[in-house]
């Protein structure tokens, strides 16, 4: 069972790595490049600094890798576990929750007629199947990784997932502050 | 955290019973018959403590298919997934009793399961329909999903804050989704803020090091304002310094005692440091709800969260899911 502080430091650590290896290089960065990649670093640590079991990690990580700009952060971070087996698993599993999306959808327009008759309070039941479906759909789309998931895992890994934002924001907002902190003093010195 | 529970006693049709129920764990319906179901974990480790006997009554063969489902003992799964009679669903790791459930509702086989005592099949789930519910198999694997997804609101209610009072998966979801979002845009803000602050990103030593004992310290000083600690580390801008600050806090917490030891120690690189045992003995709490409290301490700073009262999560809701983190 782990705290999450110690997600945290293991969190930390890996950040503070993938800057590192982002500042040695010598490109000069104007600022969206250097927010993208302080964004795709801290994403990429909290994703490994998870056990990859986790789905939503793993799709952070094939994600990040199919971008082939980012692939020598990617892969520095994460040592030399090139996982290409996760990704072949995760579109697999695409295609199949597809085809079977499709086929649920051919049944349904089937069957839509036979089902009226049990159901009181017809559409309000009907409203609010949609309205959940809707926001299962938008859940989907903001976990990553959340296409390929019923709904059921979808909503394990949702908490999953936000537990993990949420030790992301915290460090990085200490980060931030430590940061700004020492900014700060430089400043006083210089001006002094 | 596994926990084991008894085979349910051997089951036999009761012919002398009108009523034809099938049994449900989840902790939503009401003991009618005097079974103690608990709740279930939302990684699914359902603990069954029965040792009534779950009675299938069939009147009639074609009714046999739900008495599979009954009187199978259960055992508390791992988070590894098991596959059934080749029953290939690829669910999740942890939820085989969704896979089983519907498995087993769709094994149309006659087989004469009566001896199903017997028979230690691992992972069918107990269904029990209250009189006057549909009984097929389809709506009995619906309702025990349903059960499932309602259970799993419940806790992600506890997690997501102000979300005490809506009830219902559409506002529990809408809230969820805001959440997620937030958090998201959160992140972006903050990366985006790094990125102005930190010009150089240089990310040398000394600035690594004053880092991680702020971190570190936030960490476990939940009680000292964060605005106290921003202030004593403003003043703080050398090693020594900070050394020193952690030193006139090694009064108030004893496990910090090695803290001053490898701080003081010559420092080769970051990564040393972060090896070093300090951080070992940071976290003394093993008890997860004791560090969520800390969580939920340090989150009252932040002006975004509604501070959220800290529930009694039961078992290990939260450590299941880190769990694979070990």
């Amino acid at each position: 069972m782990h705290t999450s502080s110690t997600l945290k430091k293991e969190f930390l650590k890996k950040w503070i790595k993938g800057l590192q290896i982002c500042c040695s290089s010598n490109k000069k960065m104007d600022l969206m490049e250097r927010k993208k990649k302080i964004k795709l670093s801290a994403d990429i640590a909290m994703a490994s600094a998870k056990n990859p079991a986790t789905s939503w990690s793993n799709a952070l990580i094939s994600e990040a890798k199919k971008n082939k700009q980012d692939t020598i952060l990617v892969n520095s971070l994460l040592g030399t576990e090139s996982d290409l087996k996760p990704q072949k698993n995760t579109d697999r599993i695409i295609s199949v929750h597809k085809r079977v999306q499709y086929k649920k959808i051919l049944k349904r327009s089937c069957n839509a007629g036979k089902r009226m008759n049990k159901k009181k309070n017809l559409v309000a039941t009907i409203l609010a199947k949609r309205l959940v479906k809707k926001r299962t759909k938008v859940l989907k789309r903001l976990v990553p990784g959340g296409e390929s998931m019923n709904e059921f895992s979808l909503i394990k890994e949702a908490m999953d997932y936000m537990l993990s934002l949420k030790v992301q924001v915290d460090v990085m907002r200490s980060v931030v502050t430590a940061a700004e902190v020492l900014s700060e003093d430089k400043l006083m010195k210089l001006v002094e | 955290m596994f926990t084991t529970h008894s085979r349910l006693d051997a089951v036999k049709p009761d012919p002398g019973m009108d009523t034809y129920w099938a049994g449900l764990d989840g902790g939503a319906f009401g003991d009618q018959l005097g079974y103690g179901y608990m709740n279930p974990n939302p990684d699914q480790r359902l603990l069954v403590q029965g040792n009534s006997s779950l009675v299938s009554v069939s009147v009639s063969p074609k009714k046999r298919k739900a008495a599979d489902i009954k009187g199978q003992s259960l055992q508390v799964v791992s988070d590894k997934e098991k596959k059934i009679k080749g029953c290939s669903e690829g669910e999740s790791r942890t939820t085989n009793q969704n896979s089983n459930n519907k498995e087993a509702s769709t094994n149309t086989s006659s087989k004469e399961k009566s001896k199903i005592s017997e028979v230690q099949k691992p992972d069918y789930i107990h269904v029990r329909a209250h009189r006057g519910q549909a009984t097929d198999s389809h709506s009995l694997a619906e309702r025990v999903r349903r059960e499932k997804i309602s259970e799993r609101m419940k806790y992600l209610q506890d997690l997501v804050p102000g979300c005490n009072k809506i009830t219902g998966k559409a506002g529990m979801l809408d809230e969820i989704i805001n959440y997620v979002q937030s958090l998201q845009k959160q992140v972006e803000f903050l990366s985006m803020k790094l990125a102005t602050v930190n010009p150089g990103l240089d990310f040398n030593v000394d600035n690594v090091f004053a880092k991680e004992i702020f971190q570190s310290s936030t960490s476990d000083f939940p009680a000292l304002g964060c605005s106290s600690v921003n202030s004593v580390y403003y003043q703080l801008n050398s090693m020594d310094q900070v050394v020193s600050y952690c030193g006139l806090d090694m009064g108030i917490n004893s496990a910090e005692t090695g803290l001053r030891r490898s701080i003081s120690a010559p420092i080769s690189g970051p990564e040393t440091f972060m090896d070093s045992s300090c951080f070992n003995q940071v976290q003394p709490t093993t008890n997860w709800d004791a560090d969520l409290q800390n969580l939920y301490k340090m989150e009252f700073e932040q002006e975004t969260l509604i501070p959220f009262q800290s529930h009694q999560f039961t078992g290990s809701n939260e450590g299941s899911n880190m769990k694979p983190e070990s």
